[in-house]
């Protein structure tokens, strides 16, 4: 029962907030703005490479609905990704200074010779700063769950460590990180820059990972 | 149809696809002993152990108990002996071979990582030196009986260690590829073999993981399970998948300790511990290999470590890694184990 509740959860959250967006965005750059591809790369726990496609929805609070996909570096391309499917809105605008929320459903896979991990989970993020037409400069904080996550090990696992391992969905909620840091970009007239760089820090504050730091840089073209 | 009720309509069906998924299984849970780990001594009484020094631990032991004795101390801290059991072999040649999970490791007893951090600078003696301490006395059966450790890497400083500290209560050493002796030649080896590069496929293994699995601190199923995960394999130290033969039959699930592994990574940083103290007192002959294809463990490394050493008979063992000495029956079956014999009879 506790995992249909995790997973009853989980699709809230995509279908609440799934008029909201991933990209980093200046929010006075949008204006004439319909649709936004992006690239980038960067240290995401590991050295990933992405793709996402944003499209504004012509309401009077600003709202980009995002869909992003990445992968891990690596010798094997498509053994590790990740989707994330949400948006971002914009809450407030004075003087400059804007607050925005993004929340994204997550759905990431990671394959070794090993095991395969398929995840559901969701991501949000809260971001505010300073926005100019031409330059932005925000702090943002956020925090990545791993909500439900099934496991299939294979016969090399089963041989070299556990031959009982038992496989399937696995809860409670695997996985928790949070992260903190900096978003900043350049915006010319049809493009931005932009730079996030940050930490991550388990969610019992104590756990070290492997790649404590988040680092990305993007190129976002708006038509 | 509006943008809401299209998205309503995709997050129902997704709804409904995930629901009908997970309804036809039972619940797993991922902090449970024995779902992707298996079950300790302190939860699965069939398994063999000793009680020693307030912990229990993995323990088996092969051959006759009133001949030579050697206690094979595997590597880490956090790694387990199924590795070594290609030793067992000498049992067969008349000696007593004992193997034990040391204190949070493999199949023995966890203890939280604050009751290693609260010893502080003497954890390593009153955890790890007192174990083996209590170890030999179970197993020696007699004053005259001559007492060999044979111990990999980390299980070779600890070696080291104890041999240092008590070098009348042993009476030979067999040893290889200890990552260091002294701590900052520890953590330079430890850098060296795990200098994976950004792109490569291991560091991505290793830390992409960590978005689907962030276990606390002391949540021990989840974080030996990580840890057995990005441990198997490591192409710098030329490590392949252990063939034991059927030697492997006499432990058949292994587990990694990463408590204590973070622990002990801890105490290091913090107290720079000198695993050479006291062996210059030690005056048999040390046997000591190291691999041909341990890229973090060239000859000059050798050279250093085994400087320590008073008296010693370095071996290089061409075509395998870090382990292979032990882990590969036909490296041990037809060079090392024969060099070991040569060695045990020579004491």
């Amino acid at each position: 029962m506790k995992k249909i509740k995790n997973l009853g959860l989980l699709v809230l959250l995509i279908v609440q907030y799934s008029n909201t967006n991933a990209q980093t965005l200046n929010w006075k750059a949008l204006d004439s703005t319909k649709h936004i591809v992006s690239v980038n790369l960067g240290l995401d726990y590991s050295l990933s490479y992405g793709l996402s496609y944003g499209y504004k929805l012509n309401t009077k609070l600003p709202i980009v609905l995002n869909g992003t996909f990445s992968i891990a570096s690596g010798n094997t391309v498509f053994d590790d990704f990740k989707t994330k499917i949400g948006g971002q809105v914009r809450l407030f605008n004075k003087s400059n200074f804007i607050g925005a929320v993004s929340i994204y459903g997550v759905y990431r896979k990671y394959q070794t010779d090993l095991v395969r991990l398929q995840n559901f989970g969701s991501d949000m993020k809260g971001t505010i700063g300073y926005y100019k037409p031409k330059w932005f400069v925000a702090a943002e904080v956020g925090f990545d769950k791993a909500i439900v996550t099934h496991f299939k090990h294979s016969q090399q696992f089963r041989d070299e460590i556990y031959a009982d391992v038992v496989d399937g969905w696995y809860e409670p909620a695997t996985g928790g990180n949070f992260y903190y840091g900096l978003q900043a970009g350049k915006s010319f007239k049809r493009a931005d820059i932009t730079l996030n760089l940050g930490r991550v820090i388990s969610q019992d504050f104590k756990t070290p990972l492997l790649v404590p730091y988040y680092i990305n840089l993007g190129y976002n073209f708006r038509f | 149809m509006s943008y809401k009720n299209q998205i309503l309509k995709w997050g129902s069906i997704c709804c409904l696809a995930l629901c009908m998924l997970s309804a036809c299984e039972k619940e797993k849970y991922i902090n449970e002993s024995g779902n992707l780990v298996p079950r300790t001594v302190m939860e699965d009484p069939a398994l063999p152990s000793i009680n020693v020094n307030g912990a229990k631990l993995h323990a088996q032991a092969f051959g006759p108990v009133d001949s030579t004795l050697i206690i094979c101390l595997h590597g880490g801290p956090g790694a387990n002996f199924r590795y070594l059991l290609n030793c067992k072999s000498l049992a067969d040649k008349g000696y007593r071979v004992v193997f034990y999970d040391q204190r949070g490791s493999g199949l023995s007893q966890r203890f939280p990582k604050e009751w290693y951090l609260d010893h502080g600078a003497d954890a390593i003696d009153k955890t790890f030196n007192n174990d083996l301490n209590d170890i030999i006395s179970h197993y020696k059966t007699n004053s005259n009986q001559k007492v060999v450790l044979l111990g990999h890497s980390w299980g070779a400083m600890l070696a080291t260690s104890y041999a240092g500290k008590y070098p009348n209560k042993i009476n030979g050493l067999i040893l290889a590829e200890a990552g260091g002796l002294k701590w900052d030649d520890v953590f330079k080896y430890i850098g060296k073999s795990r200098s994976f590069k950004l792109w490569s496929e291991a560091l991505n293994d290793a830390a992409y993981l960590d978005q689907f699995m962030t276990g606390k601190e002391n949540e021990h199923n989840i974080l030996d399970y990580k840890m057995g995960l990005i441990s198997t394999s490591n192409a710098i130290i030329g490590d392949i998948k252990s063939n034991l033969g059927v030697n492997g039959n006499y432990y058949k699930s292994g587990r990694d300790g990463a408590v204590i592994s973070a622990a002990m990574l801890e105490i290091g940083k913090e107290y720079k511990p000198d695993f050479s103290e006291g062996i210059s007192q030690f005056q048999p002959k040390v046997l000591f290999f190291y691999s041909g294809n341990n890229k973090a463990y060239p000859d000059s490394w050798a050279d250093k470590i085994t400087a320590a050493y008073l008296n010693k008979e370095v071996v290089k063992v061409n075509g395998v890694g870090h382990s292979g000495m032990f882990d590969q029956i036909d490296t041990w079956t037809t060079f090392t184990e024969p060099k070991v014999i040569q060695y045990l009879n020579s004491l």
